[in-house]
């Protein structure tokens, strides 16, 4: 019976393709945009946790609140500070360097380069992925001899030196106001796809380089903050909280004076904003679902009366209330789902061709597909129900007397 | 009987293989059984509605129709006595207006007695709700109608099934039984035609198709050749002829004498009142089609000889 309702509505269906089509649009228009929404979110979500994948999801900084109104010289780091830090949570740091960077420019030959230095400890590959192509990177008697050794990106390389392979090379660099000849011992290739390029600065024509961190500690070995990998992701919440009370106790100070930036933190920020947003956008678009719901009521109630001799015809064949409520339900329903499925390929589709146009990984969830169709359908069902009891209640003789 | 039910077996002795015992201890077993039951009974239809029990098809004790117009209130029918037994072929004639329409709404179970009791098939419909109204018309009443009635867009072979449809016949039973009927009507190569694609008397055909569809006791033709020409006319009416020879009760609704002539019983109404109720002497069918029916075209189309044809139809028929 109900293949039979479902096959009755198809040939309805197709017997007014133009009508149908027009009635649906409603419909695909709501769950296109409901579906285009909530994926763009979902991608955009799901790029940003891969960002701060990239960055290092353990990440975090420490440093003297901004809203201390008064900073004194020990609220600043020092490295033995750091090192009395590893000593004591030791097992607990995956890395920890002096977050100093600089800029200044590079010169080889004729050549002069913008560049950016960081300093970074001998270990950093464990946290950060860096993808050596030639030589090595920096090692424990680089940065405990405060050697003016650097890795570079290839890009960096091809600016300064005008070949990727530039191990061995060596340049001028003004670090900190002193002139200083530094040497190349690595250069790694940097893998980002658009849109990391985009937010974390792509670099085509400066340069960007790796230095001992030990060399950036100017002035007076004191620094600002300090850089911390956590080793265990599940308990790190914990390690900082710590790590942020020995800090404070450590300078005299209270925890609630030091900033704690965490990634995750970042990130649930981050995510939160967008999930707001896609909801908010969504459910104004959820509107339109609405509107293409009123849609069908109004074709239906168009159809019933249309189909009057019809109705007629089936009560007094033996239909009853039940089966013509039935079956236009059943119609409507269909008008409505055949509405999505078609609004969740226009709206999955403007997503994926997007996504590729920027070089991206587009989601499209089938949970958020499932339930686009399921609910279009409901909204079939709930505004075919109206137009279907106006036609299971149509008097047969009356009905089969209509022209 | 599903998966949760597999396992225990039963050793008969004696050599017998083993059989399986369905195990029913088990809640969704039980879940199952209820269920089934449960559909049985939905699917099952009450006795006075599948089977037939009275000689007496028809009863009319007393009719009255009342149409209440607000101000006015219009006597339809006053109290109308009528008995229509099993396999008559009965016209019910008069001018319009005079009450025939109204009677035939109220024969076809599609309107309700103001007064009165009408007794079809032994069971009083009068007071019946209108589902109920509903499986009674789809199993004890055909209808033919003046303009045909057909779902259109629908083929001829599923506006056949659409009674079985909604009485829950199975799929492969609805098919080859409106294949049968269709070609019981001459209509056997049109069964997928769309009523459109069919002419006027095709179309009339397919309708009494239809209404044969659950074997119904009563066939209802409201002026079935009001819209034909003569030749389809006679046609049609020779089929009627040809169903009642076959024990099916035929009671045609017209104003025209020489469709009335093809019956055996002329009921003439004026004024909402039976104005005479004669025996008539039916029309010979024309010695042309040998077997009345199924002259046509499509007729020569069914190959064995008519007569083993005839047997053939009527033993699956009936």
């Amino acid at each position: 019976m109900l293949i039979e309702n479902m096959r009755m509505a198809f040939s309805a269906i197709r017997a007014n393709k133009m009508r149908s089509f027009l009635t649906m649009l409603g419909i695909i228009i709501g769950i296109g945009s409901v579906i285009s929404i909530v994926s763009i979110g979902d991608t955009m979500r799901s790029m940003f946790e891969e960002l701060y994948r990239k960055i290092g999801i353990t990440q975090a900084y420490i440093a003297i609140g901004y809203w201390v109104d008064e900073w004194r010289e020990s609220d600043y780091f020092s490295l033995d500070e750091m090192e009395r830090i590893k000593e004591i949570f030791g097992d607990e740091i995956a890395y920890i360097d002096s977050d100093a960077s600089t800029s200044g420019d590079a010169v080889c030959a004729r050549t002069t380069v913008r560049f950016s230095y960081t300093g970074v400890d001998y270990n950093y590959q464990e946290v950060q992925p860096v993808n050596m192509v030639y030589g090595r990177f920096l090692n424990q008697g680089d940065v405990l001899g405060r050697r003016k050794n650097v890795v570079m990106d290839t890009v960096s390389a091809m600016n300064l030196f005008g070949v990727e392979n530039a191990v061995g090379e060596s340049f001028r660099a003004t670090i900190y106001g002193s002139v200083d000849d530094y040497t190349v011992v690595g250069v790694y290739r940097k893998d980002l796809n658009p849109f990391q390029a985009m937010m974390l600065g792509a670099n085509t024509e400066g340069g960007e380089a790796f230095v001992p961190y030990t060399l950036l500690t100017w002035p007076n070995d004191r620094f600002y903050d300090i850089r911390i990998f956590a080793r265990d992701e599940a308990t790190m919440d914990v390690f900082f909280d710590n790590l942020k009370s020995y800090v404070a106790r450590s300078k005299g100070r209270q925890p609630e004076d030091f900033r704690l930036v965490t990634a995750k933190a970042q990130m649930g920020e981050m995510d939160s904003i967008m999930g707001g947003l896609a909801t908010a956008v969504g459910s104004i678009a959820a509107i339109s679902l609405l509107v293409g719901g009123i849609g069908i009521m109004n074709i239906m109630l168009v159809s019933v009366t249309e189909r009057t001799r019809e109705i007629g015809i089936r009560k007094s064949l033996g239909a009853r209330t039940k089966d013509i409520m039935v079956q236009f339900l059943t119609e409507s329903a269909i008008l409505s789902a055949c509405g999505g499925l078609l609004g969740v390929l226009l709206g999955g589709g403007i997503v994926m061709m997007g996504g590729r146009m920027l070089g991206v990984q587009a989601i499209v969830k089938p949970g958020v597909v499932l339930l686009a169709v399921g609910f279009s359908a409901m909204v079939g069902i709930f505004f075919g129900m109206y137009p279907a009891s106006k036609a299971a209640k149509k008097d047969p003789i009356e009905a089969l007397r209509y022209e | 009987m599903g998966f949760w039910n597999r396992g225990r077996t039963e050793d008969l002795g004696g050599g017998w293989p083993q059989r399986k015992v369905e195990a029913r201890e088990n809640g969704a077993g039980k879940l199952w059984d209820m269920w089934r039951k449960s559909l049985k009974k939905a699917l099952k239809f009450p006795e006075y509605i599948t089977e037939n029990v009275s000689e007496e098809l028809i009863r009319l004790e007393d009719l009255v129709k009342v149409y209440d117009t607000g101000a006015l209130k219009v006597l339809g029918l006053k109290r109308i006595n009528l008995t229509i037994h099993r396999g008559e072929f009965v016209a019910i004639m008069g001018q319009s207006g005079s009450g025939k329409s109204t009677l035939m709404n109220i024969l076809g179970c599609l309107d309700r007695p103001s007064m009165g009791h009408y007794y079809l098939d032994g069971v009083d419909v009068a007071a019946m709700n209108p589902d109920e109204l509903s499986l009674i018309r789809n199993r004890k009443i055909g209808f033919v109608f003046q303009s045909f009635n057909l779902i259109s867009r629908t083929s001829a072979l599923k506006n056949v099934e659409l009674p079985m449809t909604y009485a829950k016949r199975n799929k492969r039973f609805r098919e080859q039984r409106a294949r049968v009927l269709l070609e019981r009507v001459g209509l056997g190569k049109r069964a997928e035609h769309m009523p459109n694609e069919l002419s006027g008397g095709q179309r009339q055909r397919v309708a009494i198709a239809r209404a044969l569809a659950n074997e119904p006791p009563l066939l209802l033709a409201d002026e079935p050749t009001g819209n034909l020409d003569t030749a389809a006319s006679v046609e049609i009416m020779e089929l009627f002829s040809q169903l009642h020879k076959e024990g099916t009760t035929v009671v045609v609704v017209t104003h025209e004498e020489e469709i009335a002539a093809f019956t055996e019983r002329i009921i003439r109404f004026r004024d909402g009142e039976i104005v005479s109720d004669k025996p008539n002497v039916p029309r010979e069918p024309e010695p042309c089609g040998g077997e009345g029916f199924g002259a046509s075209e499509e007729g020569e189309a069914i190959g064995d000889t008519d007569s083993d044809r005839q047997k053939a139809l009527g033993d699956r028929l009936c």
